[in-house]
């Protein structure tokens, strides 16, 4: 669009055609107070704090309706701009209750900031302020009437915003009244973006009010540990008895992959960090009792049990099940771990999608893997399974706002009537369990055809073939040789991207970081020589057991061992609690979950909330976990391993690269054979960092994964400064075609996030709340 | 007459000494005096060890907002909020402070916490002896700071009364 010069407080300013005046002013750092307006949804012009004096207009005018014009000249403060605003301010302070000392909202408040500013803290009025009681509209929202000042932003992020439309105005004038649109409660998804956006105390968070006061928490920016989306959630801690609290999740600032977005697992679900039932303690099996043991008594007996098999029976004895909720890091260590200490390639994790096919199709291919940001910003995007606006609520909100601000053209392809049908430009219902049919058809075969939709399908073919930078996303229901023929679509179509749909938060990062029997980081084959087996200077050469075959194993007793690291594989998986009966099994984690029941040492695990790391989302974007919570007496899954390792009497400089002394001893300290480079010496020395001094430092299996893992050797100083980094796939290795039975989706929903959820009492008072909810009856 | 001039000038002195002998003494009898403050004498001004005021129903006038622990120089006040419920009501608004202690190894009774009180509710008493044997028994909870119930709330209500029939110690009103 053209450019518009207009000129604000003297200053000159150059903006595209069609923006408004309070975003041209904002551009070049002048900020026009407003209450109604936010960024990105509809316009109101309901608080009049923005106005502005514009020349030649005769009175004073909003900037946030105003769209900018060529050769304006404006004026944002004046002592009659000043007069107005604070006219405005001592309007709606009328009745505005003055109980900030009591308010949650107080200290970052934006009625607040504006008296502050324009100062109307007297009041002219003799009248007494009208009170109402505090009404809880939903488990996680309750709204105080006499705060409200009537913005607006609540109703229209709710329904703009998220498309639930649970909130509307009742009555007009000076009587209305922001109210849920079903009776006294709220019908929606419980995201508390409502809460979020609320300037003033008006909707408060029913897990974090009169709790404390935002300037007493230490606010730490982290990845969210819930779904595959990778969203940016702030927690709030406090110092508690134990370590660090974490009393609230919000999205403070903004700066994340989410942008406004954070639903409800992300801004309450943290809670199960605090639950009471977490394990503070390593658990010995003495007697058929898991009994309470020192941290040295437990990694002694663990060292001690596995290397005694190793040795008589060598690694192929030993089980390893790594997580989707451990950092890459951790994953990382855990199948170096296995390979390199056990000596075995029996790894394998909770698969939710099938991403080596998924490489195995991107192989050889130029980069095809689209960011969430992507989702976003692309003119079209086809959704063939899934539903997003349950499983991948950040997705969903990325695709419906891309569709309502972009006028994106959305493909849904789904065998249920999913909610983003409704921003739909085409949804096509196929039968379930033909969404393979349907890539099929996609990639060219006709014969696929024989359905009572034949010329839907073929329109719609026709339609995405017309497309270009095309976002194709798709569902677990996509699995082995299907990847490859979508993938074989989206190929033909110039500038596509294509994301492939996990459950859990680090589902990526797992499959990324090699927790396969047969592959390494990176997706190379064991059979294929490759880096890493000259780097661990051996690997053992055959692939090991797949989760199914390690409970074989395990049943028919040739399985010695099994090594489970933060993962529920007899709750989650529905396996025999059996089958390991005559297994030495050690487990990590926060609870005493049904694998826990069964396991014979329990070690507690602090959770992502309580480490550092790096999560990789579904879209392949690397983020950054920062260290908010802690709990004193747990330890992180990294210190864990490697202790486990020190135990069993290994050279821990061989698994994590740490204290390799001075640069100026050539390397030779790290175990490299005289003569040898140093890999990763050199490659430090390159990217200028440091050797880590500190065994239980993930920083130093992060510069082993950037260094070797294709695709994640990403700036270094954006992740760390918490922006997400896209990781590629087009460098990876060749990928695999796995048995697609193996992938079995955990079918999470808006309320329900696997073991996490099941501690979660925001959560489950959330279900409880909608059970005793009476069933909708249809009108007749 | 040096004689006379010598006598007039003791005679002058010993006039001063007598009449201070007969006057009222000015030291104070700290700590063999009357009364509860044992004969010390503090100005209605001073600041002292701090009293948490209730209102005249009894409640605590404390919201929890954290204002005190936020203008503390020396970040001796820690507060835990907590929500009242028609139950469990402790002060007039909807927060309480389920927690609150001050850490007198550390206050420097700089009357900031009084200045930032929005509801009044922290004050400074006329407490001095705030020395200890042990540092940890300088951190004061609520209950040592809180202002006795009303006169007309009656001080020794017992609030426990049911557990009292049923044999338990009585609690009575905290303070005095």
């Amino acid at each position: 669009m053209a450019d518009v010069n207009i000129t604000v407080d003297g200053k000159k300013v150059t903006a595209p055609a069609g923006t408004l005046l309070i975003e041209a002013c904002k551009s070049v750092g002048i900020e026009v107070p407003s209450f109604c307006y936010y960024p990105n949804l509809s316009l109101q012009g309901a608080c009049r704090m923005c106005l502005v004096k514009i020349e030649k207009m005769p009175k004073l005018q909003t900037a946030c309706t105003t769209v900018i014009t060529e050769g304006m000249s404006v004026t944002t403060d004046s002592p009659e701009i000043h007069q107005a605003r604070k006219g405005m301010v001592e309007l709606l302070l009328g009745n505005h209750p003055l109980d900030c000392p009591v308010c949650d909202a107080g200290g970052e408040c934006e009625l607040q900031d504006m008296t502050f500013a324009y100062g109307a803290a007297e009041s002219k009025y003799m009248e007494a302020k009208e009170h109402r009681d505090e009404q809880q509209w939903s488990p996680v929202v309750y709204f105080d009437r006499p705060r409200c000042i009537l913005c607006y932003r609540c109703v229209r992020v709710c329904g703009e915003g998220m498309d639930v439309w649970a909130l509307g105005v009742q009555n007009r004038g000076v009587s209305s009244i922001i109210a849920p649109n079903k009776e006294d409660h709220l019908e929606c998804e419980e995201c508390g973006m409502c809460i979020d956006i609320c300037p003033v105390g008006a909707l408060t968070s029913g897990a974090y009010r009169y709790k404390t006061r935002p300037w007493e928490m230490k606010h730490v920016g982290t990845t969210c540990t819930h779904c595959a989306d990778g969203c940016k959630t702030t927690l709030g801690v406090r110092r508690s008895d134990t370590g660090m609290e974490i009393v609230r999740g919000d999205n403070r600032d903004k700066s994340g992959i989410n942008g406004d977005f954070l639903c409800i697992k992300g801004r309450y679900a943290f809670d199960f960090a605090n639950h009471e039932d977490r394990l503070t303690q390593p658990l010995i099996r003495k007697d058929g009792r898991l009994t309470a043991a020192s941290w040295e008594e437990a990694f002694q007996l663990i060292g001690t049990e596995f290397g005694r098999i190793c040795e008589r029976e060598g690694g192929r004895a030993i089980g390893v099940v790594g997580s989707t909720r451990t950092t890459n890091e951790e994953n990382y260590l855990l199948q170096k771990f296995a390979r390199v200490v056990l000596g075995t390639n029996n790894i394998d994790h909770h698969r939710t999608a099938d991403f080596p096919a998924f490489a195995a199709a991107l192989s050889g291919k130029p980069e095809m893997t689209a960011s969430m940001r992507d989702v976003y910003n692309a003119p079209a995007i086809l959704l063939i399974g899934n539903d997003p606006t349950e499983q991948h609520p950040l997705l969903a909100w990325q695709i419906r706002n891309n569709v309502r601000l972009h006028r994106a053209r959305l493909y849904v392809v789904n065998s249920q009537s999913i909610k983003l049908r409704r921003q739909a430009a085409t949804f096509l219902q196929i039968p379930t369990g033909t969404e393979a049919a349907f890539a099929a058809f996609l990639a060219g075969d006709d014969s696929a055809l024989n359905v009572t939709s034949r010329d839907q399908w073929l329109a719609l073919r026709e339609r995405l073939r017309s497309e270009q930078n095309l976002v194709v996303i798709f569902g677990s229901e996509l699995r082995g040789e299907n990847i490859g023929s979508l993938l074989k679509f989206a190929s033909s179509i110039p500038g596509a991207k294509v994301v492939c749909l996990a459950d859990y938060a680090n589902s990526r990062g797992a499959a990324d970081m090699g927790l396969y029997p047969d592959l390494l980081p990176g997706y190379y084959r064991i059979a294929d020589k490759s880096k890493f087996h000259d780097e661990w200077h051996g690997i053992p050469q055959t692939p090991g057991l797949t989760i199914p075959e390690m409970i074989e194993s395990g049943a028919s007793g040739r399985l010695k061992a099994l090594y489970v690291v933060g993962a529920n594989p007899i709750g989650r998986l529905g396996i025999d609690p059996f089958a390991f009966s005559q297994a030495f099994v050690v487990l990590q984690d926060m609870f005493l979950t049904e694998t826990a029941v069964m396991a014979d040492v329990v070690l507690p695990a602090a959770n992502a909330y309580e480490k550092s790391g790096t999560f990789t989302n579904t879209c392949g974007d690397l983020q950054i976990l920062k260290k908010a919570g802690e709990v004193a007496t747990t330890k992180s899954d990294f210190e864990m391993i490697v202790r486990i390792a020190d135990a069993m009497g290994f050279d821990v400089r061989k698994l994590v690269p740490f204290g390799r002394g001075t640069p100026a001893d050539m390397g030779q300290s790290r175990g490299a054979q005289s003569g040898e480079a140093d890999r990763h010496g050199v490659w430090l020395e390159a990217h200028g960092l440091e050797p880590k001094m500190n065994p239980f430092d993930p920083m130093a299996i992060l510069d082993e994964t950037q260094r070797l893992v294709p695709g994640y050797d990403v700036s270094r100083m954006n992740l760390l400064a918490g922006n997400d980094q896209h990781t590629t796939l087009s460098k990876s290795g060749p990928g695999a075609l796995h048995n697609p039975e193996l992938i079995v989706p955990a079918n999470n929903n808006l309320f329900s996030s696997g073991t996490l959820g099941r501690y979660s009492r925001t959560l489950n008072s959330v279900i409880e709340n909608s059970n005793q909810q009476p069933a909708e009856v249809a009108a007749d | 007459m040096p004689v006379l001039k010598n006598i007039a000038a003791i005679a002058k002195g010993m006039s001063i000494t007598f009449r201070e002998m007969l006057a009222p003494t000015v030291v104070e009898n700290y700590p063999d005096g009357p009364g509860p403050l044992k004969g010390a004498k503090v100005q209605e001004r001073y600041r002292g060890v701090h009293v948490l005021q209730r209102d005249e129903n009894g409640l605590e006038k404390c919201v929890a907002c954290f204002l005190c622990a936020a203008a503390c120089p020396s970040n001796c006040i820690y507060i835990e909020a907590a929500e009242n419920t028609a139950e469990h009501r402790v002060s007039g608004a909807e927060r309480y402070a389920k927690v609150y202690n001050i850490d007198y190894n550390r206050c420097i009774f700089c009357g900031y916490c009084v200045e930032a009180c929005p509801t009044d509710a922290i004050t400074h008493g006329h407490g001095f002896e705030v020395a200890a044997f042990s540092a940890s028994n300088l951190v004061y909870r609520k209950e040592q700071m809180l202002a006795p119930m009303p006169a007309h709330m009656g001080a020794n209500a017992v609030f426990n009364q049911e557990e009292v029939e049923a044999g338990a110690p009585a609690m009575v009103a905290p303070g005095e």
